[in-house]
């Protein structure tokens, strides 16, 4: 804890990971109630409003997911490859932390914010959107859908779990930050099947919902499988000695 | 008692030989340097020595632990300072900050974290600077800031990188300073990499030279010193040139010319206990005006340049 806590407040003090924190913690939510709320808030038939929102509430949990991931991946490429890059990471390998509590310090550091911006952001995106609809005489709705909190609640921490995974494993190859942050960044990837899953699954205007479902479940196994690969990897391949000698 | 026990100690980074069956010993509560050009393998030393390299072959230990087997409890009984220490600091944390986080990592007791803390950087005189953000701290104040973090914990063994470069003058006499008490009050082992030949001397009660990964010399400082005398040189100064003087001394068979200036001739003299009056005497019986015959200090440098250049080895 106290290593995620240093690293933490490290990461804080880089500008970028400072405004990717609470950019990214503040548009996640921002679009999905924007995107909700703008088919409510302005005129349509009852039967676009329906539909619309039929594709746009199970979008709002990919959404959501989406940008938890992105501060993971700024603080988590700060921690190893950035302490490493301003020279203050052979001090702490020095200490008598093992390479498991070591790793653990770094993947909460990561974790713990990332989870805050997911749940935090789900609560806004639930009680704005609610507030919206009440205003405009609309019946309320969970929002993200069950399907959608689902996705938030599995497949969004073993993704932020695997993009922290995936620093530690580069951490020992790759020189630079950003290079750090755009590999690990990829993992987004995943979490761009549901997100087009309610447009795709559409059956004659009306949403798929059992399919959104089932590509949610699919992207919950996905991400489960490459949290358990690649953080098992992660921790048997972590080698101080190649962390120190790529230089 | 030995406390640092290098082992046929070698590291390769590729083709790359940076350690070569290093043996050494270093006993406990002394204070010992590692002596060596720029890439010789001092700091890859110091790196297998606090478990951050793993060895290619050979091994070693620290106060009986060894650094493959047992590279926590290694961790846990050093004190580092790395290379370039003066950078190794969180520069958005405060010194104290920065001290009192390591402090936690070494497992300092929580009510000894603040005396402790108070000691160090009221004896380095930095507890008035304990509020500033190590980033804004000057280089020298950085570097003591770090041999700090280092000392914490209180730990058996010090290894430390170069612990007074880029320090001025002051400031790296005030580090030797901290080094010789900390040695003398807690027993404490350091183990010293220094290209500062001047300092290793000074304070270091033996020392190893390093070259291309691979111990050249080792001994004593004062055994060292000893060899010394087998180098040291004399400054002949004498009025209206060189020339005559030169023709006697060459005529001298316990005389080496070294080199002949204006006025001035260095030799070294075999034996000078014995053979200094003698060739003064000679000198002056040869109608030679003789203003000054000077011995020029001869230091760990010239024994290591010698080392370095193979004449010793």
């Amino acid at each position: 804890m106290l290593v995620a806590m240093a690293d933490l407040r490290m990461a804080m003090q880089v500008r970028y990971v400072k405004l990717g924190i609470v950019g990214m913690g503040a548009l996640g939510p921002l679009m999905a109630i924007i995107m909700i709320s703008v088919f409510v808030i302005f005129p349509t038939t009852e039967e676009e409003t329906s539909l619309i929102l039929g594709i746009m509430i199970p979008m709002a949990g990919t959404l959501l997911a989406v940008f938890s991931v992105i501060p993971a991946t700024l603080i988590a490429a700060n921690s190893l490859v950035g302490e490493r890059e301003q020279d203050t990471l052979e001090p702490l390998l020095c200490t008598p932390l093992t390479d498991r509590e070591l790793l653990w310090g770094k993947t909460l550091s990561s974790l713990i914010p990332s989870l805050t911006i997911l749940l935090a952001g789900t609560a806004v995106v639930m009680i704005v959107t609610n507030v919206i609809f009440v205003l405009y005489g609309r019946p309320m709705m969970l929002v993200p859908d069950l399907a959608g909190l689902f996705l938030i609640l599995t497949a969004g921490p073993a993704i932020i779990l695997t993009a922290v995974s995936i620093n530690i494993l580069i951490s020992g190859k790759v020189k630079r930050v950003y290079e750090a942050y755009q590999t690990s960044g990829a993992i987004i990837l995943v979490l761009m099947i549901p997100m087009f899953a309610p447009i795709i699954g559409m059956e004659s205007g009306i949403p798929n919902t059992s399919m959104v479902w089932t590509v949610n479940i699919v992207t919950t196994l996905i991400a489960a499988t490459l949290m358990i690969v690649t953080w098992s990897l992660a921790v048997k391949r972590f080698n101080r000695d190649r962390m120190i000698s790529l230089r | 008692m030995d406390e640092v026990v290098l082992t046929g100690l070698t590291k390769n980074f590729g083709e790359l030989v940076a350690v070569s069956e290093v043996n050494l010993e270093v006993p406990e509560g002394t204070i010992f340097g590692l002596l060596g050009p720029n890439g010789a393998g001092k700091s890859t030393t110091i790196r297998l020595l606090c478990t951050l390299l793993r060895p290619s072959d050979g091994t070693a230990t620290v106060a009986g632990y060894d650094i493959i087997q047992n590279p926590v409890d290694v961790r846990q009984i050093t004190g580092v300072l790395p290379e370039e220490g003066n950078h190794t600091l969180y520069p958005s944390m405060t010194g104290y900050e920065n001290l009192q986080y390591f402090a936690r990592l070494y497992g300092v007791p929580e009510e000894e974290i603040d005396g402790r803390i108070e000691e160090l950087l009221t004896f380095m005189e930095l507890w008035d600077r304990r509020d500033d953000k190590a980033g804004q701290l000057s280089t020298g104040n950085r570097q003591r800031l770090a041999l700090c973090r280092a000392l914490l914990h209180k730990p058996k063994v010090l290894l430390l990188d170069e612990p007074t470069s880029a320090l001025d003058p002051v400031a790296a006499k005030r580090v030797r300073e901290l080094i010789l008490n900390f040695a003398k009050k807690y027993k404490q082992t350091f183990f010293i990499n220094s290209h500062n030949l001047a300092e290793v001397q000074r304070i270091c009660d033996s020392i190893a030279i390093i070259d291309e990964g691979k111990i050249v010399l080792t001994g004593k400082t004062t055994e060292l010193r000893e060899k010394l005398h087998g180098l040291q040189e004399y400054e002949i100064r004498v009025t209206g040139g060189v020339s005559k003087a030169e023709s006697v001394l060459k005529t001298v068979d316990y005389v080496e010319i070294q080199r002949a200036e204006i006025d001035t001739i260095v030799v070294r003299i075999r034996d000078p206990m014995q053979n200094n009056s003698k060739l003064m005497r000679k000198l002056l019986d040869a109608g030679i005006n003789i203003v000054e015959f000077s011995e020029e200090e001869a230091t760990l440098e010239d024994l290591y340049l010698q080392t370095i250049k193979g004449g010793a080895k």
